[in-house]
């Protein structure tokens, strides 16, 4: 009464299957790197689809993953440009930043209203900061609200006047208006998270 | 536990027979999804038998007593009491719906005629009464035998009711409902050795109640971090000591476990004891740390020892020595090649529980291919056995099975691509005194006997 192994087939199937052993060759390595984090990042987006709440610990596991391989693209001598823009050296930021923001945005999803504090909690949770304004605007463009309404509808609303403002010369930071100015770190941010879900 | 046996085992070997005893659940191939056993537990005699299911229902059954006309037949467990615990519920301000799937049971000691258990699914934790009914009053003075009103002015006598036997009618009743306090999914829930407090942990926060108190709880251990995009680590499993009421441990998603004392502060983010393995640079890779997140921990009934499972191996620590395991068991190496494609279909996330026998002398927790492992501490031998139908004649030996790893596969053997990966076995529980175990495989629950003891 044994079935067989249901996976999907993947260029890493062909990597194991030789004695098991991995290609530790760069370019061997760069594969399997790459492969990697395109189904890391494909778990990441995964993630909104379904009317549960996601498993922090899947997404945290998920995370750490992603950071280990980033850090170890960065170490690795050859710059070859891999085919996927997503890989790109400079982005490399605003991978961990889209994966920060979807960090973010399960927390505001997850805790927006804290449990009623008990008596004797300690003073540090009953100054809870409310989740930031930015992560509530990233979540609704997440892929779970996508469904019915096109992307122009959503944006009809929107006041852009704040968009068009000088961006900020400051080190970025948390923002206090719900709008990201242009060039910023959060404007680069939105921007890669729309190519994701345009463009996959 | 003394292995008297039969012809060909060395007496004192402690070498078990397992043999099949009794399946439970449907036949089908199509499982439905509610009826995926998500939790099994014994209570603390040995003689109920709980589980829970993703349907948010739990079942109890009952050992029967041994009848004197056949002292060898072993008691058979059998349907007690079915209820439903936890329904689904839908959070509007969040647009999230709460599983109703019933995560883990404790059963609380017992106090008087009637049982109490705990069970939880991922925000609730609710208390349950089980109790018997087996007489009723009969020959009331105000009302009928069908319950209606008698006219006062119609009686001409008083009578004593009396308690007449009826069929016997287990009723399940929700005593407390301990709500509102976990905003992360909750794992683990652990009755404390006073009997009146449990703990309830989930990913960030750990909680202790009062049994009887419902509108409050008190956070002992929170770990999330001021900015979320710091999280690194989730708390995995928590269970209080056996016998230390102060004393409890937590395991972590990075593999590491700390032992917290309620008496040092009131909240325990410092630990008293942190317990970690060092890594093995030589085993190194992207998975290394997945495959170290401890999936279950469970202390030993002397509370001398816990045990962890982490996605490849069970370890037993000796609760003063923190700086690596006194013993590390293998349950399926021979995955350790296939973790790339175990990433990929997911199955690497699988929480695997482990649990002691009731002298602490083996160990037993699942794995793939409805296939479970035992381990004997003492003989340091080990068992592969097999929960399926095919082995289910009552009280067939079960046949010790052998996945094969490379090169040419034996007869009997079993190819490691050949495993059925949607065949888990997630949950299992070992009698707290004799040697029967419940195996939950899918929507089944088998339960298997040593033939000597």
């Amino acid at each position: 009464m044994v079935g067989g192994l249901k996976r999907k087939h993947s260029d890493l199937e062909e990597e194991e299957e030789e004695d098991g052993k991995w290609d530790w060759s760069p370019a061997g390595l760069r594969n399997c790197q790459q492969a990697l984090l395109r189904i890391s990042l494909d778990k990441v987006q995964q993630r909104s689809l379904g009317p549960r709440a996601p498993s922090l610990r899947r997404h945290v596991l998920i995370h750490n993953t992603l950071q280990q391989l980033q850090a170890s693209i960065h170490l690795a001598p050859a710059p070859v440009l891999p085919p996927e823009p997503l890989f790109l050296g400079e982005e490399d930021f605003s991978l961990s930043a889209t994966i920060g923001s979807i960090l973010r945005e399960l927390e505001t999803s997850m805790d927006e209203t804290e449990p009623p504090q008990n008596p004797v909690a300690p003073p540090g949770l009953q100054n809870e900061v409310l989740p930031q304004p930015d992560p509530v605007f990233l979540e609704a463009l997440s892929s779970r609200y996508l469904g019915d309404s096109s992307l122009d509808d959503f944006f009809l609303d929107i006041d852009t006047s704040a968009v068009e403002k000088e961006p900020a010369l400051g080190p970025p930071e948390p923002p206090h208006s719900l709008f990201c100015a242009p060039g910023s770190w959060e404007w680069n941010e939105l921007d890669h998270i729309m190519e994701i879900i345009l463009g996959s | 536990m003394a292995g008297a046996g039969g012809g060909g085992c060395p007496a004192g070997s402690n070498d078990f027979q397992w043999c099949f005893s009794q399946v439970k659940g449907a036949v089908d191939e199509d499982v439905a999804e509610a009826d995926i056993i998500s939790t099994v537990e014994f209570n603390y005699s040995g003689d109920l038998l709980a589980t829970g299911d993703k349907g948010g229902r739990v079942v109890i059954f009952q050992r029967e007593q041994e009848s004197k006309s056949r002292p060898h037949s072993r008691g058979e467990y059998n349907v007690y009491s079915t209820f439903q615990s936890h329904e689904p519920e839908f959070d509007y301000l969040k647009s999230l719906e709460i599983e109703e799937k019933i995560n883990k049971i404790r059963w609380l000691p017992q106090q008087n005629a009637a049982h109490f258990l705990l069970s939880t699914n991922d925000k609730t934790i609710k208390l349950w009464k089980i109790s018997e009914r087996d007489k009723r009053a009969e020959g009331y003075n105000l009302k009928d035998e069908d319950g209606r009103l008698r006219d006062p002015f119609r009686i001409t006598a008083l009578r004593v009711p009396i308690l007449k036997p009826m069929d016997l009618m287990v009723e399940a009743s929700p005593r407390r409902i301990f709500a509102n306090a976990h905003t992360y999914h909750i794992n683990s829930i652990s009755v404390n050795s006073d009997h009146e407090t449990y703990l309830s942990a989930d990913d960030l926060r750990i909680n202790l109640w009062h049994l009887e108190i419902t509108d409050r709880s008190f956070n002992i251990v929170d770990i999330k971090p001021a900015n979320m995009e710091e999280l690194t680590e989730v708390i995995t499993a928590a269970e209080f000591h056996p016998h230390q009421c102060n004393v409890f441990v937590y395991s972590s998603s990075k593999g590491t476990i700390r032992l917290c004392d309620m008496r040092s502060s009131a909240l325990c983010d410092r630990h008293s004891k942190f317990f970690e393995e060092p890594e093995d640079p030589s085993s190194r890779s992207f998975f290394s740390e997945i495959i170290s997140s401890i999936s279950d921990v469970k202390f030993s009934h002397s509370g001398r020892y816990m045990m962890t499972r982490d996605y490849l191996s069970v370890k037993v620590w000796d609760l003063n020595m923190e700086s690596r395991p006194v013993e590390t068991h293998q349950v399926h190496e021979y995955l350790r090649s296939k973790l790339c494609s175990l990433y990929e279909n997911d199955c690497i996330f699988d929480k695997f529980e482990c649990c002691w026998n009731g002298s602490d002398s083996a160990i037993m927790t699942g794995s793939y291919n409805n296939f479970f492992r035992m381990f004997d501490r003492n003989t340091r031998r080990d068992v592969t056995l097999e929960a399926s139908r095919e082995n289910s004649k009552p009280r067939a030996s079960l046949k010790p099975r052998k996945v094969c790893t490379g090169g040419k596969r034996k007869k009997d053997e079993i190819s490691v691509d050949s495993l059925d990966f949607n065949k888990k076995i997630l949950h299992t529980a070992w009698h707290p005194m004799e040697n029967i175990i419940a195996v939950a495989a899918t929507n089944n629950l088998y339960i298997f006997q040593d033939k000597i003891n």
